[in-house]
């Protein structure tokens, strides 16, 4: 009767239930094969990059005559001359130099006005992640004595309607003006004034020239805020009532105020389109003219793939420039990459032999410097710091990249120097022309990247492959050891229904465990903003506290919860109380990582290589010791080494020992980088706190489980 | 014994998260739960509320410019506490009171409907003879349980400290069914009225109401009954004579549909909805009366104008399809929620709180304007049904969906609109996800409930088998 039953049964599952129960039922095979086909996809990104090409039609780069004359570079080393005399003048205040700038815009007709702003010092704002950036913030802390002044130049476009602008950043110290800094200048100086009188202008151009002696980043933001999102009284009252030193600021416009071009107030010029901040290294490249471009925002944000395109375009076809991207240096000769590389060659030419269509597999070389691009990409991203000024506009939606040029020779030659500016400003005014075409804001091409190389890319449909083979197991063996937990209940058939072990819930108790881990991982990540009004603390002293803290918050999160921390001999019911534990514990961290792969892609991806393994792997030591055999010994080895690695700060010296060098790294680093890391409210932090950590401790937890 | 020693542990918790509803209170800035689209739709928001009452100050309608959509008794309830500022505290500290005060009185009606619930469960348990289920059902107290799970459930505290109304509409619900648990017409009535009033989709609820007064809390399938009825006439070997009669008439009493007390709540019905029409009209009676009124929320709330993004599907759906069929799919959609009444009525119609919670988890998944303040009424009462549910299905699955969701759902939200790297069909997904998590959760609830009748029914027949035998 009962085999009847079955036999009619079966037949009913459908297919893809029966696909599920067999992927369940194989999840060691299947979680082995997924993880190492992660890998191997991660490693095939560099492969599988394509050439990159201009999507928006509308841009047309390079289809105008540049018509940057060497009559706009002439003026322009006058303005450069003028800026480094007033630094020889050493008596000069640096109020004087920015006087010069304006002096310089307001010959060009351009509208000049001035932003005071106070720097803000970074501080943890433990609810700032993800609130919206005009949600506010008001500086405190902002000291009177210390304020900078943004000179901004702006230009109406004759056939605009003043609704749409491009923003020129050129960053510099007025304190110390450098010789690269000065060439940056010039060039911006050379196109704004070829754009003063350009008839074919539809966005207005302003020209932001930004105080960086509190940092670059925090002039830029604070400008944007205040164009943004301006604040109506607060901040007003703060300056007019407690900051009575703003003479020298008052002082700065007295002698064009008479000209009527300067304006008091703050000057807007419709929404940005794109954003170009203009660098200049004084370290000459030894070979030739190269740019070097950054693109990384807050949290792994990129700018439109179109805005990279253009420049790339522009310089290589147009200027001659030799373009890079940030490289893993270290990476380039590391033995290991270049034998994969020397695989994926080989590989690539026996698919040609057997069908030349096949067009697979690149030059080692190449395929080195790829993933070199590729790895340093996925790194700042992941870091989730923003790698320049261009970070802040991107917090506001406008695309926005660094261009840092870097002349072959010294810039002291005066003809050297003509002819750099010359390509450097027809560069800018090439990139300008282009987006000045733009109908819309940038949507055409992709905004979520990684780059193996200036004209090559690797898109979200591509690099989700890996991410998605890696964390693939982690249902799937978490829905395995659900099962299996739930049913190792015994079943007695007498007692139908009547069991009051409620067979379903129980998992309840480890989810609860879970949940206590968890909140754990909120409280640790918490803790640093007490630890930060300490005062007279190093780095070493507030990391040991930290620790400290941290192990006290989970006894006494256990204590509150009434939840034993290691459960005594466990009766004969709950044996694979640690299966069901773990199963809790991985659908948790591949939720965790889920979340984390759409906020910033490149932490998830290099999260998943490190904690899906112990993850899978993880299982009660005392167990694999008892079994004895090789096997289980092994597995019980890897745990133990993984479970050592894995602790944050012990993967940050590995890591950062791995790829600078382990001389001089003490505990304290680890602090500051973290310290960094929510200076710039990276969601790398919230990730590490909240679910990396507690899932090492979970996993841990497991390993040491009494069962 | 036992439950002496959980009361102090359960007031305890219950004070516990009234304190983290205080705390949290005090971020408001910070947090900025009141605009997001999860906690308040254009019905529940308190801002839309306070602009409602500012316009009525200034002697416009307060339903001018299709700012609020409210009820006129809300207006009149939380209007001049939304106005009214106390030096250093948050801006809507008073509101935010009323809607704590709201939560706990919600929780606490639903600990006392669950008590019932299991009075009345484990009573008709033991007539049927089944004893050990029973004693069974008593060892978890399913009414403090649901109420904590009311409490503490993130969703519940999001929509308090998020100043969505959804608290006092839940209230009213919750009351309705307290006052058809323990048989009050005039109450169960009042909540009936004042939750149709608040939201109009609690009007559905008027079947389980009406069950619940009809028939009693929630029992096994009558049809045991009368197979025990009829075994009992058979077997007249029992010895004792007088309890025997007792049985007889509880027996019968369960199977009798009892008409007073609907009678009674019909009445009751129309004396609430009469007076809450008067008083409404005397509130709008200058600026369109209550004509205007139901154009203005009811009207609002069927033909779905406003179509700003929310975690339910309808939406995404209006905004796409083309403006000749918009009609028709106001029909279809509304229509859904109609056709699932009657079958579920006749299948679930000898569990009637049941039926009143899958009517609910129903109504929140195609509602126009759904909340997690409706998500957090459902969660709620399903606690009540933890002994029948014990052995439910795919309930971890659930769970990871449930806190998967609604974390992914702000992050696709900030993707699309602060990082504008995404868009709508991102946040969409989310809806839609979250919408199949409700699906699984009144499928898979419904069918362990009837599984449960099942064995009940199991056993009773090998009872009555073992007895003839």
């Amino acid at each position: 009767m009962g085999a009847n039953e079955n036999s009619s049964a079966k037949p009913r599952v459908r297919p893809i239930v029966r696909l599920g129960i067999f992927l369940i039922s194989h999840s060691n095979i299947v979680s082995l094969v997924c993880f190492l086909a992660g890998v191997v996809a991660l490693l095939l990104l560099p492969v599988l990059a394509k050439n990159t090409y201009i999507s928006e039609n509308a841009l047309m780069p390079g289809s105008a005559n540049n018509m940057l004359s060497t009559h706009h570079v002439s003026d322009a080393n006058k303005f450069i001359k003028d800026l480094t005399d007033l630094e020889l003048r050493s008596m000069a205040s640096p109020i004087e130099s920015q006087k010069l700038i304006a002096q310089y815009m307001s010959a060009l007709d351009a509208e000049v006005t001035f932003h005071k702003f106070y720097p803000q010092f970074s501080q943890f704002h433990p609810l700032h992640f993800f609130t919206s950036p005009d949600s506010g913030i008001i500086s405190k802390n902002g000291t009177c004595s210390s304020f900078g002044v943004n000179t901004v130049g702006i230009i109406r476009a004759p056939r605009g309607d003043g609704k749409e602008a491009i923003v020129l950043v050129t960053p510099y110290n007025p304190n110390k003006v450098g010789l690269g800094e000065a060439v940056s200048l010039g060039i911006a100086y050379s196109v704004f004034s070829l754009l003063s009188h350009a008839t074919w202008l539809a966005k207005d151009i302003i020209w932001f020239v930004a105080d960086s002696q509190y940092g670059e980043y925090s002039a830029v933001a604070s400008w944007l805020r205040e164009y943004q999102a301006p604040v109506f009284h607060k901040v007003d009252i703060v300056t007019s009532e407690t900051c009575n030193e703003s003479s020298t600021f008052d002082e700065l416009g007295q002698g064009l105020y008479l000209d009527g071009k300067l304006n008091g107030d703050f000057r807007r010029a419709g929404t940005m389109a794109a954003a170009l901040v203009i660098k200049v290294a004084e370290q000459g490249n030894q070979y030739e003219d190269s740019l070097n471009i950054y693109a990384e925002a807050s949290n792994g944000q990129m700018p439109n793939l179109d805005l990279i395109n253009i420049v790339n375009y522009l310089a290589v076809h147009k200027q001659g420039l030799r373009i890079k991207v940030k490289k893993m240096w270290s990476l380039l000769d590391s033995w290991w990459l270049n034998t994969v590389g020397i695989i994926f060659e080989s590989l690539g030419k026996i698919a040609r032999s057997l069908n030349p269509q096949w067009k697979f597999g690149i030059p080692a070389s190449e395929y080195v410097e790829g993933a070199a691009t590729l790895a340093s990409s996925l790194y700042y991203q992941g870091l989730g710091v923003p790698t320049g000024p261009h970070g802040a506009f991107r917090d506001y939606q406008v695309d926005a990249i660094t261009l840092e040029i870097s002349p072959k020779v010294s810039l002291t030659k005066v003809i050297r120097r003509n002819e750099f500016i010359l390509r450097g400003g027809r560069l800018i005014e090439g990139v300008i022309r282009s987006i000045n075409n733009l109908l819309e804001k940038f949507h055409q091409s992709f905004f979520l990247y990684l780059l193996t190389s200036p004209g090559k890319f690797v898109s979200v449909g591509v690099y989700m492959i890996p991410f998605a083979l890696l964390v693939a197991p982690l249902p799937i063996v978490a829905a395995y050891l659900h099962s299996n937990a739930s049913s190792s209940t015994p079943q007695n058939p007498s007692t139908l229904g009547v069991d009051a072990n409620h067979k379903s819930w129980k998992w309840l108790n480890s989810a609860r465990k879970v949940l206590i881990f968890h909140l754990w991982g909120v409280v640790v990540s918490l803790l640093p903003f007490f630890l930060c009004q300490l005062p007279n603390t190093t780095p070493t002293m507030n990391f040991i506290l930290w620790g400290f803290a941290s192990a006290f918050s989970l006894l006494i999160l256990f204590f509150i919860s009434g939840c034993p921390i290691f459960e005594a001999a466990a009766s004969q019911p709950e044996k694979n109380r640690w299966t069901s534990l773990k199963s809790v514990t991985i659908s948790t961290t591949f939720i965790g990582l889920s979340l984390m792969s759409v906020i910033n892609f490149a932490t998830a991806e290099i999260g998943a290589l490190l904690i899906v393994p112990i993850c899978l792997l993880a299982r009660p030591l005392k167990l694999d010791i008892q079994a004895k055999s090789w096997r289980t010994l092994l597995r019980a080895s890897c745990n133990i080494a993984l479970g050592f690695v894995l602790f944050p700060p012990v993967a940050f010296v590995l890591l950062k020992g791995a790829f600078e060098d382990f001389y001089g790294i003490n505990v304290g680093d680890y602090w500051n980088w973290v310290e960094s890391l929510w200076a710039w409210n990276s969601a790398t932090y919230l990730y590490v706190g909240v679910v990396h950590l507690p899932s090492w401790a979970l996993c841990i937890h497991i390993l040491f489980h009494p069962c | 014994m036992t439950k002496k020693k959980k009361v102090p542990l359960f007031w305890t918790w219950v004070l516990g998260s009234v304190v983290l509803r205080l705390i949290l209170l005090y971020f408001p800035k910070n947090l900025n739960l009141s605009s997001r689209p999860e906690v308040s739709t254009p019905l529940t928001s308190l801002r839309r509320l306070a602009e409602g009452y500012w316009l009525k100050q200034s002697s416009i309608s307060p339903y001018a410019g299709s700012m609020y959509h409210g009820s006129p008794l809300l207006l009149t309830l939380l209007g001049p506490l939304t106005v009214t500022r106390i030096e250093g505290q948050p801006d809507h500290l008073l509101c935010s009171l009323v809607f704590v005060i709201a939560d706990v009185v919600s929780a606490m009606l639903i600990c006392a409907v669950g008590e019932k619930l299991q009075v009345a469960y484990s009573s008709s348990l033991q007539l049927l003879g089944l004893r050990d289920l029973s004693e069974n059902s008593e060892l978890l107290p399913s009414g403090d349980f649901a109420a904590l799970v009311y409490l503490w459930n993130p969703f519940t505290i999001v929509a308090c400290v998020g100043l969505s109304t959804s608290a006092i509409e839940n209230l009213m619900v919750v009351l309705s069914l307290y006052g058809a648990c323990s048989r009050l017409a005039p109450l169960a009535a009042f909540g009936w009225v004042m939750a149709t009033h608040l939201s109009l989709y609690p009007a559905i609820l008027i079947i389980p109401v009406i069950l619940l007064l009809g028939y009693g809390p929630d029992a096994p399938p009558r049809k045991l009954f009368r197979q025990r009825n009829s075994l009992e006439a058979g077997n007249s070997t029992v010895s004792d004579v007088y309890s025997e009669e007792k049985a007889k008439n509880q027996l019968k009493v369960a199977n009798v549909f009892s008409w007073r007390p609907v009678v009674s709540f019909l009445f009751w019905t129309l004396l609430w909805s009469s007076y809450i029409l008067v008083l409404c009209s005397m509130y709008v009676q200058q600026y369109g009366g209550l004509q205007e009124l139901f154009k203005r929320t009811y009207g609002f709330i069927l033909t779905i104008q406003d179509l700003s993004p929310n975690i339910g599907v309808l939406w995404y759906f209006f905004a796409e399809v083309f403006d000749f069929f918009r009609n028709f799919f106001l029909i279809v959609f509304h229509g859904n929620v109609l056709l699932m009444l009657a079958p579920l009525a006749l299948r679930l119609n000898h569990r009637p709180c049941f039926l009143a919670f899958v009517y609910i988890v129903i109504s929140s998944m195609l509602k126009s304007y759904p909340s997690v303040g409706d998500s957090a009424l459902y969660l709620g009462l399903l606690g009540l049904f933890a002994y029948e549910l014990k052995d439910m299905q795919f309930s971890f699955f659930l769970l990871s969906g449930y806190v998967g969701v609604s974390l992914l759902s702000p992050v696709m939200h900030n993707l699309w609109i602060w990082r504008g790297t995404g868009n709508a069909n991102f946040y969409f997904a989310t809806a839609i996800a979250y919408a199949c998590f409700q699906i699984i959760l009144v499928v898979e609830s419904v069918s362990a409930m009837l599984n449960h009748d099942r064995t009940l029914t199991k056993l009773c027949t090998a009872m009555v088998q073992n007895v003839k035998s």
